[in-house]
């Protein structure tokens, strides 16, 4: 069968989000279906993220509504999944758009409908704490923004109907069926949180003060049901005491799931922070079996809410709440690990829900034809985690296992890297160009001002006088047409708009109505169509900042109006065309480190006809993948790796470079030089690139406690496996003891190397296996096998491992008798054990190569964080690529993590380097810096203050030294411009005389 | 208060003539191609920048409590550009008390100078004279001669000698000054000499800048409308400062014009308040400045604010060091938001 | 919203100082929409810029506002953190710092020229502090000190 290239992305979560916009900007055809109302997924419900309290609203919604824009994006909401046929490269799949009973195409999202439905139906988005009228979309910021008439609530009264000005509302609107022809299927459907059962034992659901993080989270939020405020459902009471318990329904054989949800622990020392945050007087109290931290910086996150917030965790599982009838607090009775058990009272209790699969989960594989686990999660390949049963369905995010943004980020990037690989000789089939005329040359001419003002509906029109404030702004200098709309945006608008453009041979156009934020790119579209420059446009946004903030002082808003609308008219006046700035790309890429991250880049990179140079600073290629065996889950590392290097080296697009340096790299993206010398007899070699992909590992530590180095009985955790792997000798020891977080989670490093525990334990069985009689004892101070490692935990335990915790301010102490190894450890319960063993294991950490990285990072100008380990351009949405574009992060480098997050790391810079490589030419935003170098006197601020190392001094021949502007690396912020004495520099778009012009000018 | 140790006119002879001494055998040992200093002004009581290029010249090269211009000024483009006929730059020998020494290091971090061409000939400052100060108060009479004589100052004029405290008039900005020579530039082999090197110890505690910020807004406006009305806008103080080295001053713009030239009070505040907001950060409190204003206008007053601001808010100090950037340059994610309002 | 409006009423007779508001396109100006959207009533005296990040904000725009006769300014960004260019926020927050200190110093009410966070998320939070920044605008009056005369 003939391959396809198009995507079906199943779920418009932030994965789904994430790997469409991956696809579409690769060159692919992307269907992106939602079964809810709008995009954004559970993502869009959070007030913040962890660890570094970014407002998650903020953060996504710019990506929703890139998504919602794309061009090759088609996404339909509301939609069910009906059939799946054929084969990878080629299935068809037939869709149902179930009906909204309202036209997407002619709804503007005035929300006029809503406001006049007359029956309360329940807002599925505030998690039930509030209430929305049976017409209603989920959330103000929703994408797309366009209502839906809730048929179970609606009493067909005809109010909206009658209100609804665009005439969208269509009650005989029916389903609708779709075929789709795609090559490849990303399953997103994210995850449905746990929910506990009636009557259980912590009375949610009977006690009112009782409510889940996922309810609580809307509390915390300013958008939620208490615009940020925290009042306990009961009374509205604040909550002084506030007791949150986790693995609700996590780590549970009995009532839930026994996996760990992954991010229970985090997000709710976030939440517990926040609620600090906003309501200082609150005393938050977490209580929990394990506290695992084990993500990049999470250790720190715990540490400042326990050092800064007060916040107090307490090591007990709770079983159990009681209520006092009376003041509906809530009593807690637990055990503290020193074995006491007490009572303690609370004004609210969170329950930290864990993560269940979909609900439709059983219904999806079903569908698809792919396998799920026993859980219901999908099953993935052992070493692909995005890779399901089915060639050419691939998955991503909390479906494939309980997980936070970044890795569901990295997840879907990896999905959408493994699509590239399976359909890249079918990239740009699908997509079309847009033809459109040429643009009309407006330079030099005087102004003439096309003002377009919007009544939407009533939106505007009800408080504004808009014919008022339309015959004001005919008045207005250089404005030669203003005429009002109804809906400004619809359809028949923009051909209007476009007829006046000629009618009147407009060069500038203005629309006053909403804000430019959702729909400054329509218009933008529209005037383009008409032959004038995108640029030649400005809105005035008197709907959602003037007439529906000042809905009871109509004279005010009209008076507010003309001033916006003047305002704009006077930035109008100076508007220039803009133009995008090209620039060739170089198909290549540079691979930094032979690990098995670079190794797995190279390889799918290659596959897609890129050739890649990958150099290795070692004699051999491997990395540190070398000294694993097997993965707690029993894939075959070795055997992996010895494949995927004879792949390496038989294929002919990929150069590889071992004992390689780095000497020179100059350019940026799509435009790289590098030079680098390599081999024993230092060859030099130079090389052009477009993107770089920088995967340089990290290194194990080298412990110096625990007298490692003193006796020979005293190894390494990598030691052993090798020694259980490869010898016999293990059967001759009576007892080997494991200490954890050696070089982990101390002063020096203070952070979780992630595996050590997983790696503990997967020893520690294959010890068991392989000699039952030998005793393994693991010293520790939290377990952190997050996920369905959890299983192994268990499984260890009935194995008959011990697991013997100490506190962090009082290791172990090994000392060295005669025959034997004396370890004395002193358990928060027990108090001292004294044990002797045949062998110690250090489980030592993962540690950032300092100086390597360092030397590195001034090369490429990205940063490192405080360990030495790489910094992404953002932790959520960015996990794999620098604020500097067209350079990429892959595997320990990054942070420690598993062979399989590796993987998916370096699949997932491939689909982000795929989105630069499939061009031959990348276009940068018009509205960006530029600077005058008459002026420019080369002090060097702007070049510290860019955040993206786009602006560098460059020896002028006549002016001396001088900043210059990389166009196609700035984003436009204009960070330069703010501090720049000379004004020098300047933001197109938003230049000064623009703003000298909205500020003055006044007409009282 | 920095105790002022013998005869300060003495001190300051010694420190010319080991500096005369250092100048000469720069340029004998074609160390440098030039010598920048300070030499006696044509009117009594001035002094005036000097440039020198024979030895025999070097004689001309004086030192003492009057010698008010920042000379680095005279190192930096677009104003000045040292350079042979084949537009090599030339070595040059400059004379630095500490907020020359200062300048130059900020400007070096800026690109304006290359310390490489650079001999700093650091020497240590007791403090230039307020002389307007001076001459205000002693109205019509002339003076002929001043000096320094343990501490006090000597006012001489044809047919009077009146005295002054050394430590009360001297320019603002030097009474608080801490910093009396260059500091250390390593991979500079900077030739200090005279005195005390050592910069005097304590921090500055800004008390001097008490009064006017415990006053109302309106006071305070009245206090600046006072300051500044007698401004003429005639750019002398930036003329003189090191670091306005653009090649189109703000207030010089065009498209658009965003500050008027006239003498109305807000455009007059305006060009003080933009011009303060430019050097904030990189002010070394050298008071060229105030030194230069034709109209006595005392300009340290807003740049030992500035020096307040940056220290309290940033810890920094301008021109110290050449590991940390100024505070303009970079930012913290802790940096305080004490001035920003909130919600309660 | 009744309360809303009852307040409004009993404001409206009340001067409204002219304010121009300068927010940054991804969290303040996004915040502002959401109030709209959320129908949450703030006084009418803000007239809004709108600038890709708070970073773009040169001082001048500040002093000329002023200068021009604007009562007062509003400057606001994305919460630390959450600079949807990085650190374009930190970096205009330190210049925001030293302009803020010299206006104070120089005799310019310090309630004129305001700076202030608020996130995409934070309508209620916007509104807030509109209402405040108003109030307290009206208490220092209308700006006649550093308008230009002529």
């Amino acid at each position: 069968m003939k391959k396809v290239g198009s995507v079906l992305v199943v779920g418009a979560g932030i994965g789904g989000s994430q790997a469409s916009l991956d696809l579409g900007d690769a060159g692919y055809k992307v269907y992106l279906v939602e079964s809810t109302t709008s995009i954004g997924g559970v993502m869009a419900q959070l007030d913040k993220t962890f660890p570094t309290n970014d407002c998650a609203m903020c953060i996504v919604s710019p990506k929703l509504v890139e998504t919602g824009r794309h061009q090759n994006v088609d996404l339909f909401i509301n939609v069910e999944i009906l059939d799946v046929k054929g084969e990878a490269g080629n299935f068809t799949v037939k869709i149902l758009k179930k009906t909204l009973h309202v036209n997407v195409d002619k709804c503007t999202g005035c929300g006029i409908c809503g406001r006049e439905c007359p029956v309360e139906a329940i807002d599925i988005f505030n998690e039930g704490l509030a209430r929305h009228s049976a017409t209603s979309v989920k959330y103000p910021q929703a994408v797309p923004l366009v209502y839906a008439i809730n048929r179970d609530y609606c009493i067909g009264c005809g109010i909206c109907l009658g209100v609804c000005k665009a005439k969208a509302v269509e009650y005989g609107m029916e389903d609708e069926i779709m075929e789709i022809n795609v090559g490849a299927i990303i399953l997103a459907p994210g995850f449905d949180e746990y929910i506990p059962p009636e009557g259980n034992k912590y009375g949610y659901g009977k006690f009112k003060n009782v409510v889940t993080s996922i309810e609580f989270e809307r509390i915390l939020s300013a958008s939620g049901p208490y615009s940020g405020k925290i009042l306990r459902p009961s009374d509205g009471d604040v909550p002084e005491k506030v007791a949150f318990l986790q693995c609700i329904g996590s780590r549970d054989y009995r009532d839930g799931q026994p996996y760990c949800s992954s991010v229970c622990c985090m997000y709710t020392t976030k939440e517990a922070i926040i609620a600090k945050e906003h309501m200082n007087l609150l005393n938050p109290t977490i209580f929990s079996m394990d506290i695992r931290a084990y993500g990049k910086d999470f250790d720190k996150y715990i540490h400042r809410a326990q050092e800064e917030y007060g916040v107090r965790y307490i090591r007990s599982r709770i079983s159990h709440l009681e209520e006092d009838p009376k003041t509906q607090d809530l009593i807690v009775t637990y055990e503290d690990e020193t074995g006491i058990i007490a009572k303690e009272m609370y004004n609210l209790a969170v329950l930290s829900v864990g993560l269940n699969p979909p609900n439709d989960a059983v219904y999806l594989s079903e569908k698809f034809g792919v396998d799920l686990n026993e859980f219901n999660f999908v099953r993935t390949d052992i070493f692909n985690p995005v890779q399901t049963s089915r060639a050419g369905i691939f998955a991503c995010g909390a479906f494939t296992s309980p997980k936070d943004i970044p890795e569901t980020v990295t997840q879907a990037s990896a999905a959408a890297g493994c699509v590239n690989q399976l359909l890249h000789d079918q990239r740009g089939t699908l997509i079309t160009e847009k033809s459109l005329p040429p643009e009309i040359f407006v330079a030099g001419q005087p102004p003439r001002i096309g003002a377009f003002i919007c009544h939407c509906g009533i939106n505007i029109g009800g408080y504004v006088d808009v014919p008022e404030v339309t015959r004001y702004a005919g008045t207005l200098p250089n404005v030669v047409l203003a005429d009002r709309n109804l809906y400004t945006c619809s359809a028949d608008t923009q051909t209007i708009i476009k007829e006046k453009i000629k009618e009147y041979n407009l060069n500038r156009v203005i629309v006053a109505s909403c804000t430019p934020r959702t729909h400054e790119p329509l218009f933008q579209e529209t005037i383009r169509e008409a032959g004038l420059n995108r640029y030649l446009f400005q809105m005035a946004n008197i709907r959602d900042q003037c007439s529906w903030v000042h809905m009871h002082e109509p004279e005010e808003a009209t008076r507010k109006a003309k001033d916006l609308i003047r305002m704009a008219v006077n930035s109008a006046r100076e508007i220039q065309p803009l133009e995008r700035i090209r620039l060739s790309v170089t198909p290549k890429v540079l691979v930094i480190g032979g690990g098995i991250s670079g190794m797995v880049a190279a390889r799918n990179l290659a596959f897609q006809e890129f050739e890649t140079y990958l150099i290795e600073k070692g004699s051999v290629l491997g990395g540190h993948a070398r000294n694993i065996y097997t993965t707690l889950e029993g894939g075959n590392v070795q055997e992996y790796l010895s494949n995927l290097i004879n792949e390496i080296n038989s294929n002919k697009l990929i150069h590889v470079y071992t004992q390689a340096k780095i000497e020179n790299i100059e350019g940026y993206i799509g435009n790289f030089k590098t030079s680098i010398i390599h081999g024993e007899k230092k060859e030099k070699v130079k090389f052009k690139h477009g993107v770089v992909i920088v995967a340089t590992g990290a290194d194990e530590y080298e412990p110096t406690e625990f007298l490692y180095g003193k006796d020979d009985r005293i190894i390494k955790q990598s030691e052993f496996e090798k020694l259980i792997n490869t010898t016999d000798d293990i059967r001759k020891k009576k007892s080997v003891v494991m200490i954890q977080c050696v070089g982990s989670r101390n002063t020096e490093h203070p952070y979780c190397s992630r595996m050590c525990c997983a790696e503990a334990i997967k020893n520690a069985i294959k010890t068991k296996e392989l000699n039952p009689e030998t005793e393994v004892i693991i010293l520790y101070r939290d377990i952190r096998t997050y996920g369905f490692k959890e299983l192994y935990y268990r499984k260890a335990r009935e194995a008959g491992i011990f697991f013997i915790r100490f506190d962090e301010t009082k290791p172990p102490e090994v000392r060295v008798e005669k025959d034997n190894l004396k370890i004395i450890v002193e358990n928060p319960k027990i108090g001292k054990i004294s044990i002797d063993s045949d062998m110690i294991v250090l489980s030592v950490g993962i540690v950032a190569n300092g100086v390597e990285n360092e030397e590195m990072g001034k090369m490429l100008k990205v940063p490192l964080n405080e360990d030495n380990f790489y910094l992404e351009a953002h932790v959520k949405l960015r996990p794999v690529e620098f604020a500097t574009e067209g350079i990429f992060l892959a595997g320990l480098s990054h942070c420690p993590k598993s062979i399989e997050d590796s993987i998916s790391q370096a699949n997932a810079a491939v689909s982000r380097a795929c989105t630069i490589l499939s061009k031959d030419e990348i276009e940068a935003e018009g509205k960006v810096a530029c600077i005058d170098i008459t002026r420019c006197s080369g002090c060097g601020m702007c070049v510290e203050n860019c955040a993206y190392n786009a602006i560098e001094l460059i020896l002028d021949r006549r002016f001396g030294l001088v900043a210059s502007i990389n166009q196609v690396l700035c984003k436009g912020c204009g960070a330069c411009s703010g501090n720049c004495r000379c004004s020098a520099i300047d933001i197109l778009g938003f230049t000064g005389e623009q703003i000298y012009e909205m500020i003055t000018g006044r007409v009282e | 208060m920095v105790i002022l140790m013998g005869n300060i006119q003495e001190e300051n002879k010694n420190i010319e003539h080991s500096m005369k001494e250092v100048a000469y055998n720069l340029l004998k040992n074609k160390e440098v191609d030039l010598i920048i200093g300070y030499a006696k002004g044509t009117i009594p009581l001035s002094s005036s920048p000097s440039f020198i290029i024979n030895q025999k010249d070097v004689d001309n090269l004086i030192w003492d409590n009057l010698c008010h211009v920042n000379l680095a000024r005279y190192v930096v483009p677009p104003i000045t550009k040292i350079i042979d006929n084949e537009n090599i730059p030339l070595k040059v020998g400059i004379v630095s008390k500490g907020c020359v020494g200062r300048s130059l290091i900020h400007l070096a971090k800026e690109n304006q100078v290359n310390l490489e061409n650079i001999k700093i000939i650091g020497i240590s400052c007791n403090g230039i004279i307020n002389r307007k100060r001076i001459e205000k108060e002693l109205g019509e009479k002339e003076i002929i001669e001043l000096s320094v004589m343990n501490s006090e100052i000597i006012a001489k004029g044809v047919d009077f000698v009146k005295t002054f405290f050394f430590d009360d008039y001297l320019n603002e900005s030097c009474k608080k000054c801490k910093i009396k020579a260059p500091p250390m530039v390593s991979s500079q082999s900077n030739v200090i000499v005279g005195g005390s090197v050592e910069s005097s110890s304590g921090e500055d505690d800004f008390s001097d800048l008490t009064e006017h910020e415990s006053k109302t807004p309106e006071e305070k406006w009245q206090t600046i409308v006072e300051l500044l009305s007698p401004c003429t806008r005639c750019y002398a103080c930036r003329e003189a400062c090191p670091m306005c080295y653009c090649n189109l001053c703000f207030v010089d713009q065009n498209k658009p014009i965003w500050f008027g030239k006239t003498t109305d009070m807000s455009d007059i505040v305006s060009f003080h308040l933009v011009r303060a907001m430019h050097v904030a950060g990189r002010c070394v409190a050298c008071g060229s400045c105030s030194s230069a204003c034709p109209m006595g206008i005392d300009l340290t007053f807003i740049t030992r604010k500035l020096e307040k601001i940056v220290k309290q808010r940033f810890d920094f100090t301008s021109g110290l060091s050449f590991d940390i950037l100024p505070p303009m340059m970079t930012q913290k994610m802790n940096d305080k938001e004490d001035f920003m309002i909130g919600e309660h | 919203m009744n309360e809303a409006a009852i307040e409004n009423k009993g404001e409206i007779k009340q001067w409204n100082p002219k304010i121009i508001a300068f927010l940054c396109n991804w969290c303040s100006y996004a915040g502002a929409d959401l109030a709209g959207v959320s129908r949450i009533q703030y006084p009418p005296t803000i007239r809004v810029v709108r600038v890709p990040c708070s970073g773009r904000i040169n001082p001048f725009f500040i002093i000329k506002s002023l200068m021009d006769g604007w009562d007062g300014v509003v400057v606001s960004g994305c919460h630390p953190g959450d600079c949807h260019y990085i650190s374009g926020n930190l970096v205009a927050r330190r210049r925001f710092a030293i302009l803020k200190d010299l206006l104070d110093f120089f005799g310019i009410e310090p309630e004129r020229v305001q700076f202030m966070w608020a996130s995409a998320a934070e309508g209620e939070r916007f509104a807030v502090l509109i209402k405040k920044i108003t109030k307290l605008m009206r208490k220092v009056g209308p700006n006649d000190r550093f308008k230009k005369k002529w």
